[in-house]
C-alpha cells in the first residue's frame, strides 16, 4: 500500500523562558498509508493533540520533516503549503468549543467552501452543503440551527462535514468520541469508518481510550510524555504488549465484565513534566524494570519483531 | 436481613426542575437499597437522572428550580425528607459525604489544601478536640490517600488531576462517613490515574466499613467496584440486579442494558462494526409516553407506546420491559 504521510524526528518544543523548554513532541517518527488509520494512545499531556497539530500545520514545528508523497512540507513556501494544509483537516474532540456559537449550520458548513472558493455559483453551495450533511447522517431540518440548539452527536455530526467539506485525504481525528456518551459514540465511530471507506481517507485517531483505538485503527503508536514508545499494528499491540508502560496501561482498563471486582495491579506514580526532561528513558521514574542503562542514555525505538517497534532496554 | 443492615433506602423518589422551558422530569420513581459495606451502582448516560438522586439524597437540589414531588429516603430508618435544614446539615457531616465530579469545583482555589481538609474537620467537631488533634488529623488523612503530609500548605493548582480528586476524598472521608456518594469520581482522570483512585477507594472503604453509592456511565469501572447495579434511563431504574444478575450476558435484561454494552467497543473480540443505540436520548421536559425507550427500541411492541411498563422480578433482579411479561415471548436478546 502506498504511503501518504512520514513524520521523521519531529519535534515540537514550547519555550516557557530564557532557559525552559517544554518538550511537548521529542524526535517521533512514523508513517501512514493511503486509506489506514495510524492510532495514537497515551495519557493527558503526552503531546497527542500538539503532534495532531503540527501535522497539519496548525503548529510550526520546532525541527523535522513531515513528508506528504515524499516532499518535505516544512520547506515549503507558504502558497505551497497552504495548497497540501487543504488536502489535510482536523475534527477536534468538543464540537461546542471548535464552532463558532454565532453561525448556523449552513454557514458553518460553507464557511470552508467560501474560503477556498471552490463553488461557482450559490446553487452549487447549496447543493454541497446538502449533499455534506446527508452523509454525515443530518437532517435538513437543522440546516438553520446553531450549535447550542443541538446535542453533541449532532454537533459532532458538523464538525466532520466541515472537516470533509474540502475531499480532504487526510484527517487528523483528535478525540473526536471522548465527550459523546457510549450509544452516540457507537454512531459517529461508525459514521468515521463509513467515510473513511468511501472517501479513502487516511486518520490520524487521537483518543486516549484504548478499546476505541484498537477498534479504529491499523496501527498504533503509544506515547509517553512527548515519545513514542512503543508502535506495532492493532491487533499486535493488544495480544503481545512489550514496553512496561504499555503493559500498565492495558492493565488499568477497567474491563465490563464479571470477575473483574476488586483491586488491580496498578502503576504507582504520575506522568512527571515535560519541561527539561532529563536524558535516558521518560518513564524510568514510574518503572519496576528501571536499571542504570535506563537513565544513562536516551532509549530509542528499536523494532523488535516484525512491524512491532519498542523503545526498552529490556528488548534488543 | 436484619434491619440494621440497611443503611440507606430510596422509596419511589420523584423530583423535577421547574424551568421556564418546562417541568423537567429528572427522576421518575426510583428506589434502590443499600447494606453495610456494599457499594450499588447507578449507571447511565448524560442526563440519566444519576446526580440528581444524588443531590436528593443529600438535599443540595437546587433551592430555586429542583423539588422533590414523591417518595421517601430513609438512613438507617430514619426518613431524610421531612428533616429541618440544621439536622441534614449535620446528617452530610457525619453520616454521608459526597465526592463530585470534577475536583476543582469542589476545592477552594484560594485556600491550602491543608486549611480545607481541616476546615471541614472542625466544622463537625463534635468531640471539641484540639486545634493540634485537628492539626494530626489532617496529616494523617493526606497520608490516608497518599499525600505526603507536608504538601498541606500546597493551593490546590499544584497538584495534578488525580491528587486534587485524592484530597477531595481525603476531604469526603474526614467525618468517616456511613455513606459515602461518589459521582463520576474518576472520569477526568487517565486510566492509570483512575486504577489508583479506585483501589485507594477500595481500601478506604474496606478500612472504614464504608457504603458507597458510585455514579457513572463506565461499565468497566461498575464490574470493578460495584456489589449492585440500578442501570438509569430518563430517570428511571430499567434493570437492577446484582453484579452478576446484570453482567451475565446469559440471563434475561433490558433492552437498553443490552444496547449498552454493545455499543462499547470490546478489547478482545474482533467486531467490524459496533452497534450504536440508534436515536437520541428524549427531553426530559416532554418524555414520550409508555415506556421511555419505545423510541428507540428495535424490539418495541404496539403497548410499549403507552400505559404502564410490565415490571419483572426474579429474585433481586427487576427489569422493566413490556417483553418480560409471561406470553409475550421470551426477553432473551443475543
Ligand atoms: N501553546 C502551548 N504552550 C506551552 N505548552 C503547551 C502548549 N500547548 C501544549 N503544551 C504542553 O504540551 C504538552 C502536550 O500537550 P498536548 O495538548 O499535546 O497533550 P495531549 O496528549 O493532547 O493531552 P490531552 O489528552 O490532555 O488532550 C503538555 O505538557 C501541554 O501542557
Ligand atoms: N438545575 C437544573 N435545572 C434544570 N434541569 C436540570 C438541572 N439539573 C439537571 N437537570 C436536568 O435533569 C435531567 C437529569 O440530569 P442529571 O441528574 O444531571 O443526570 P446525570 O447525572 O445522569 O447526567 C437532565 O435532563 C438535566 O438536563
Ligand atoms: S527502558 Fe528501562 S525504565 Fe524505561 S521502560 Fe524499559 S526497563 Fe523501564
Ligand atoms: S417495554 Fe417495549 S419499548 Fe420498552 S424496552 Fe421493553 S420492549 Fe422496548
Ligand atoms: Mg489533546
Ligand atoms: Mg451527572
Amino acid at each position: 500500500m502506498e504511503e501518504l504521510i512520514r513524520a521523521v524526528d519531529l519535534k515540537k518544543y514550547f519555550k516557557l523562558s530564557k532557559t525552559e523548554y517544554l518538550h511537548a513532541v521529542d524526535g517521533v517518527h512514523f508513517s501512514i498509508k493511503k486509506g489506514q488509520t495510524l492510532g495514537v494512545v497515551g495519557e493527558s499531556g503526552c503531546g497527542k493533540s500538539t503532534l495532531g497539530r503540527v501535522l497539519i500545520g496548525l503548529i510550526e514545528a520546532t525541527s523535522g520533516q513531515i513528508q506528504y508523497e515524499g516532499t518535505d512540507l516544512l520547506k515549503l513556501r507558504p502558497a505551497q503549503k497552504k495548497e497540501y494544509h487543504k488536502k489535510m483537516q482536523i475534527i477536534f474532540q468538543d464540537p461546542y468549543s471548535s464552532l463558532n456559537p454565532r453561525l448556523s449550520v449552513f454557514q458553518l458548513i460553507a464557511e470552508p467552501l467560501i474560503s477556498n472558493k471552490v463553488y461557482k455559483t450559490k446553487g452549487e453551495l447549496v447543493d454541497r452543503v446538502g449533499y455534506l450533511m446527508e452523509k454525515v447522517g443530518l437532517d435538513q431540518r437543522f440546516i438553520n440551527a446553531y450549535p447550542h440548539e443541538m446535542d453533541g452527536g449532532r454537533r459532532q455530526r458538523v464538525g466532520i462535514a466541515r472537516a470533509l467539506a474540502l475531499n480532504p485525504e487526510f484527517v487528523v481525528c483528535d478525540e473526536p468520541v471522548s465527550a459523546l456518551d457510549v450509544s452516540i459514540q457507537a454512531q459517529i465511530i461508525n459514521l468515521l469508518q463509513d467515510m473513511q471507506e468511501e472517501m479513502g481517507l487516511s486518520y490520524m485517531f487521537i483518543t486516549h481510550d484504548l478499546s476505541v483505538v484498537r477498534h479504529m485503527s491499523d496501527e498504533i503508536m503509544v506515547m509517553y510524555l512527548g515519545q513514542c514508545v512503543e508502535k506495532a499494528p492493532a491487533y499486535e499491540l493488544f495480544k503481545n504488549p512489550m514496553h512496561p508502560y504499555t503493559k500498565a496501561l492495558l492493565a488499568a482498563i477497567p474491563q465490563p465484565v464479571l470477575g473483574a471486582r476488586g483491586k488491580k495491579e496498578i502503576i504507582r506514580g504520575e506522568v512527571s513534566n515535560p519541561i527539561n526532561p532529563p536524558k535516558g528513558c521518560r518513564f524510568a521514574s514510574r518503572c519496576q524494570h528501571c536499571c542504570d542503562r535506563c537513565t544513562q542514555e536516551d532509549v530509542m525505538l528499536k523494532e523488535v519483531e516484525n512491524a512491532h517497534e519498542v523503545a526498552c532496554v529490556l528488548y534488543k | 436481613m436484619e434491619q440494621t443492615d440497611k443503611i440507606l433506602e430510596v422509596e419511589d423518589l420523584t423530583v423535577v426542575y421547574n424551568t421556564d422551558a418546562g417541568t423537567v422530569h429528572a427522576v421518575n420513581g426510583v428506589s434502590f437499597s443499600i447494606n453495610k459495606k456494599e457499594t450499588i451502582g447507578l449507571v447511565g448516560e448524560t442526563g440519566a437522572g444519576k446526580t440528581t438522586t444524588a443531590l436528593s439524597i443529600m438535599q443540595l437540589l437546587p433551592e430555586r428550580t429542583g423539588r422533590i414531588t414523591a417518595g421517601s429516603v430513609k438512613y438507617r430508618g430514619e426518613e431524610l425528607l421531612t428533616k429541618s435544614k440544621a439536622e441534614m446539615r449535620l446528617i452530610r457531616g457525619e453520616c454521608i459525604s459526597m465526592i463530585f465530579q470534577d475536583p476543582m469545583t469542589a476545592l477552594n482555589p484560594l485556600m491550602t489544601v491543608g486549611e480545607q481538609i481541616y476546615e471541614s474537620l472542625d466544622i463537625h467537631n463534635e468531640r471539641k478536640k484540639s486545634p493540634k488533634e485537628l492539626e494530626a488529623r489532617v496529616d494523617e488523612l493526606l497520608e490516608l490517600v497518599g499525600i505526603p503530609a507536608r504538601r498541606k500548605t500546597n493551593y490546590p493548582h499544584e497538584f495534578s488531576g488525580g491528587m486534587k480528586q485524592r484530597i477531595v476524598i481525603a476531604i469526603a472521608l474526614a467525618c468517616e462517613p456511613l455513606l459515602l456518594i461518589a459521582d463520576e469520581p474518576t472520569t477526568a482522570l487517565d486510566v492509570t490515574i483512575q486504577a489508583q483512585v479506585l483501589n485507594l477507594i477500595e481500601e478506604l472503604k474496606e478500612k472504614l466499613s464504608t457504603s458507597m453509592i458510585m455514579i457513572t456511565h463506565d461499565l468497566g469501572v461498575v464490574a470493578q467496584t460495584c456489589d449492585k447495579v440500578a442501570v438509569m434511563y430518563a430517570g428511571e431504574i430499567v434493570e437492577y440486579g446484582t453484579l452478576e444478575e446484570v453482567f451475565d450476558r446469559s440471563r434475561p435484561h433490558h433492552p437498553y442494558t443490552i444496547g449498552l454494552f454493545d455499543a462499547i467497543p470490546s478489547l478482545t473480540e474482533e467486531r467490524k462494526r459496533l452497534k450504536p443505540i440508534e436515536g437520541l436520548m428524549p427531553d426530559p421536559a416532554n418524555l414520550p409516553e409508555g415506556c421511555h425507550f419505545h423510541p428507540r427500541c428495535h424490539q418495541c411492541l404496539e403497548k410499549c407506546r403507552s400505559g404502564a411498563v410490565y415490571r419483572y422480578e426474579e429474585g433481586t433482579h427487576i427489569i422493566k420491559c413490556n417483553r418480560m411479561e409471561k406470553g409475550v415471548q421470551d426477553g432473551r436478546v443475543d
